[in-house]
């Protein structure tokens, strides 16, 4: 197959060797079996635009190419030595093949094509921090999110934010265009949050804060009994509690926009605790928690008076996914956990997972910030504080909306279930990728089970 | 915020100065009476010249029983005697001007002492000349919806008067009868007024009070359309008459209420932004930029010639109603949980206090306080980090002498001590044996000195500090606050460490690269601008202002 005099067959054999260097990539050697779905190409002169789908061992994967003279060195390519795939022959001379999200001049013609020219940037960047997208930011005003990755079915970010934004929800960057090649979403055009600052980095500022008023008050010359008193973090100037309180209140809108525009269905705690059970099952769960104890959080969830009802949900909600503007907070991602089909990522359930996602990132925040230092009563007082408010700015919205069971011991049990299971996930992937973060969960579980 | 390309237009002075604001009472007493004055003022003025100081606002000077800190006037036309008289107000003016100095005062147009002859006339009978010239009623239960200001001490906004046998009208104090504009000898009165003060060479005034100058049927009676009206009539005949003036309005609102105080850039010139100050320390003990750039984002932009005041403390005290007027915002939310923050709401202290006394916090406060967008105005002691004596109540705490010299009254006063209208403070941190002029002024590393420099390099800058247009540079790192000022092809970049801790700033600035950063104070190079992101360190508190050169 020749476009344009550019033989997209002859990329194959190099994007062999590209594949396994990309973050997005999924296997580790390079693909037994690699075939091409669909290649397309954009061509006025250098550079060239090649764009790939291809099928490697049962994974598809967006690939694009940019395509220069030999002779060319681009700047941009410095350092980027995994942007690389090779050379190639084309009827306008030998060319190098790239990384082309690398390449401004590719970037604008991605941001041309995607909006029929509507939109222009004088700069693009690439943002390739993420596991299965890479990003363009166009003069820090629009970003393009391309997913490498690709599932078939429309994409939940698409499908969710497109939704949200049809029902008035504000704390989302609402889709601007995206793009579809069958079955799959390529990529997603979005405002871009400038300024913008993950919710993680804030909680972190105000544990740090904390941390130091504890370390710069007076200390008494003469100790008379026992350390000082630890600092109150309500006291504390980087109090985080009444962002936190806007967090909540903003979650309950988010649920209620949610379940506006797809609909609730009735909970079903049972099938919510078995779900639970098998994420605890899963886990590798020390020795030291009691089963019997396990087993009495699943059934006293599942024994619930009032499930409340069940609604689409952000799915993968955490400090990460909430970044705070000037304008307030947004949401992020709504793509669901990237390692679950998108199928399950689709299904309802109680929007208490998305609370129970976030009070398990207080905990991780406090206990991350805690370090290596013993000052455990202290970051248990801020985690307690911060969860507190963020319940206090949800549960009532929530409930007033028919969000929520109005039943307080159903919420709690229900809520513990899901931190639970929240828990057991968390381990299960600590154990595989961060041991020494394993200590979080962990904690997690003990409290959980006491 | 408009650009303003006119620079020669010197009319438009007031954009680009440092403002001082002084208590007469408290600056210097030239007469050895206890009690500061015009005289003892014009005695200082070498120092204040050497600050860097641009135009000095005087609190009022006016005739007044003085149950209101001079803000009830009982004669607009003369000086209150213990201040001087009318020649050392002109000598004042005259000697300022010499040094590039202007001078502003405070004016009351809203209201009147009850002890000044037109209210005493007013009171007699329903008949008498002046019977209009203040608001009467027969009832006290006219405009509901005025609220009270001073609800600690005022229970209605009517007050009844046994010789005229009628209620009269005031807004503040129910000794300060408001005036009544709907009476054109009363608008034509206090026009006079005006002109006779600017005919002695005054530059200007700051208005005190301005939203309540009318009361109409159904509205709260502030802002109304009738009040910029009679102000656009004022602005007009001044320009005709005195070209160069500048009024300062207090109009403690929403900026989005108090850029109609600008009108077309036919009302007011300056306005002060209350909103900013309580966010700039809120921004500091959050340790985050947002406190500063939301409320930089919910500020208008003002017509072309105007210009915003700022400040980091002044006369009065902090106050929730200056913070907010939504009981859904932020800032009401964060006061509302914050203990620390709701002891300070009401209790006047100074700078220095506030920030237990940290220079670091100072410098970095002061730093926003000379980029920030608008023209700064400076409290008189706050330059020495004065303290403040809050045993002495109501807003007493922060007017104490101004602290010259470790000598006796703290050098500012040969009086008797206990002749002194107020004692200076003694205490081991902010008394005048630690903290004074003199001592500041001999120390090169002493904070009076370091706002001497900073003063001096935002001078060499007015154009872009006092002129420029603002936008704030996205960081990752919440506690980085990064903006730009430019003016035309001129940038300066302004980046400030929020955190008591060291912080690293990662900042886009792309669209210059090429260009070399120098660092204003030291005239350092940084690295050149790539199209990478830049890289910053910042101390504790630290904060840059750099010059994007041009190759």
């Amino acid at each position: 197959m020749a476009i344009d005099g550019i033989a997209t067959d002859a990329l194959l054999p190099l994007l062999s060797e590209f594949l396994p260097c990309q973050r997005w990539y999924r296997g580790v050697d390079a693909p037994a079996a690699l075939n091409l779905l669909h290649s397309n190409i954009e061509r006025a002169g250098w550079p060239a635009l090649v764009d790939l789908i291809v099928d490697a061992d049962g994974e598809v994967y967006q690939v694009l190419v940019g395509l220069r003279p030999s002779d060319e060195r681009p700047e941009f390519l410095r350092g980027h030595d995994e942007a690389s795939l090779g050379e190639i022959d084309t009827s306008s001379g030998a060319a190098h093949a790239y990384e082309a999200t690398l390449d401004p001049e590719l970037g604008s013609t991605l941001l041309d094509r995607l909006t029929s020219g509507s939109e222009h940037a004088e700069r693009v960047r690439t943002i390739a921090a993420e596991q299965s997208n890479t990003s363009l930011v166009y003069d820090d005003r629009l970003i393009l999110k391309l997913f490498r990755r690709l599932h078939a079915g429309v994409n939940p970010e698409i499908e969710v934010t497109e939704a949200l934004a049809r029902v008035g929800f504000q704390h989302i960057a609402a889709p601007v265009a995206s793009s579809q090649w069958g079955d799959y979403s390529l990529g997603v055009l979005q405002p871009y949050l400038a300024g913008g600052v993950e919710g993680w980095a804030l909680a972190l500022t105000s544990l740090r804060d904390l941390f130091g008023v504890q370390d710069t008050q007076p200390v008494p010359l003469v100790t008379e009994d026992g350390p000082p008193p630890a600092a109150d973090p309500g006291q504390a100037g980087g109090d985080f509690s009444a962002e936190a309180e806007r967090l909540g209140a903003m979650t309950a809108q988010l649920h209620i926009a949610l379940a506006e525009a797809f609909g609730t269905e009735p909970g079903d705690s049972g099938a919510w605790a078995d779900q639970v059970a098998a994420q605890v099952s899963a886990a590798p769960i020390p020795d030291n928690i009691e089963r019997d104890a396990i087993d009495r959080v699943v059934n006293e969830m599942r024994n619930v008076s009032d499930s409340g009802p069940a609604t689409r949900v952000h799915g993968d909600y955490h400090l990460g996914q909430v970044m705070r503007t000037d304008e307030g907070w947004y949401i992020l991602d709504f793509e669901g956990e990237p390692d679950r089909s998108v199928d399950d990522r689709r299904r309802t359930t109680s929007p208490l997972r998305d609370v129970a996602g976030m009070l398990r990132s207080f905990h991780y925040a406090s206990l991350v910030a805690l370090a290596d230092s013993d000052e455990i009563g202290l970051v248990a007082a801020w985690e307690e504080r911060n969860r507190r408010a963020f319940l206090d700015g949800y549960i009532p919205a929530a409930e007033n909306a028919g969000m929520l069971s109005g039943d307080g011991a159903s919420v709690e049990r229900l809520l513990r279930g899901f931190e639970l299971e929240k828990a057991a996930y968390e381990l299960n992937y600590e154990e595989g990728h961060r041991p020494d973060w394993a200590r979080i969960p962990k904690a997690a579980l003990r409290r959980l089970t006491r | 915020m408009v650009e303003d390309h006119d620079h020669d237009h010197d009319d438009r002075w007031y954009r680009r100065s440092v403002f001082y604001e002084v208590l007469v009472r408290g600056f210097f007493d030239g007469n050895g009476d206890g009690t500061g004055d015009l005289a003892g003022l014009t005695e200082k003025l070498d120092y204040i010249q050497w600050l860097g100081v641009d135009c000095l606002w005087l609190l009022p000077f006016y005739q007044s029983p003085l149950r209101d800190g001079g803000y009830d006037i009982s004669d607009f036309f003369s000086i209150l005697p213990e201040y001087g008289d009318l020649a050392d107000a002109v000598e004042l003016v005259e000697q300022a001007h010499r040094r590039g100095i202007k001078v502003i005062a405070d004016l009351v147009m809203n209201h009147t002492s009850d002890q000044h002859p037109w209210f005493q006339e007013s009171r007699q009978d329903s008949t008498n000349p002046k019977a209009d010239w203040y608001v009467w009623s027969d009832d006290d239960q006219r405009w509901p919806d005025a609220r009270v200001i001073f609800v600690d001490t005022e229970r209605s906004n009517w007050t009844w008067d046994a010789q005229r046998q009628q209620y009269f009208w005031h807004r503040f104090f129910s000794h300060q009868p408001d005036l009544n504009y709907d009476n054109p000898d009363v608008q034509q009165t206090m026009i006079d007024v005006v002109r006779f003060w600017l005919d002695i060479g005054l530059d200007g005034f700051r208005l005190d009070a301005v939203p309540y100058l009318f009361e109409r049927d159904a509205t709260n009676g502030e802002n109304l359309p009738e009040t910029h009206e009679f102000l656009k009539r004022l602005r007009k005949e001044v320009d005709a008459s005195h070209p160069g003036k500048v009024f300062l309005a207090e109009a403690n609102q929403w900026p989005a209420d108090v850029v109609d105080y600008f009108g077309d850039g036919d009302e007011c010139h300056m306005c002060f932004h209350f909103p900013l100050m309580p966010r700039m320390f809120m921004a500091l003990r959050r340790e985050q930029r947002y406190p500063i750039t939301e409320i930089m984002a919910q500020t208008p932009s003002i017509p072309d010639g105007s210009q915003w005041g700022i400040f980091l403390r002044n006369h009065d005290e902090l106050t929730l109603e200056m913070v907010s007027d939504e009981d859904r915002d932020y800032m009401y939310a964060e006061y509302a949980k914050d203990p620390r923050m709701k002891r300070n709401i009401g209790i006047g202290r100074r700078l220095a206090t506030l920030v237990d006394n940290d220079r670091r916090v100072s410098e970095l406060l002061h730093g926003l306080l000379f980029s920030l967008p608008g023209s700064p105005v400076l409290y008189y002691g706050d330059e020495i980090g004065m303290g403040d004596n809050i045993y002495l109540g109501d807003r007493d705490g922060v007017r104490t002498p101004m602290q010259w010299s470790p000598d006796r009254n703290a050098g500012f006063s040969r009086a008797d001590f206990a002749q002194l209208y107020l004692p200076p403070l003694m205490d081991p941190v902010y008394g005048y044996e630690a903290c004074n002029v003199e001592a500041q002024t001999r120390n090169p590393s002493s904070f009076l000195q370091w706002i001497q420099r900073m003063l001096q390099i935002r001078k060499s800058r007015n154009e872009i500090f006092g002129t420029g247009s603002f936008e704030v540079l996205p960081a990752e790192n919440p506690s980085v606050l990064a903006f730009f000022r430019q003016y035309g092809d001129d940038i300066v970049l302004c980046v400030n460490n929020l955190s008591r801790f060291a912080q690293p700033a990662e900042l886009q600035l792309g669209r210059f690269a090429g260009r070399t950063p120098v660092e204003l104070a030291g005239r350092v190079p940084f690295r050149r601008i790539g199209e990478g992101p830049f890289v910053l360190t910042l101390g504790s508190y630290g904060f840059y202002w750099f010059e994007l050169v041009q190759d």
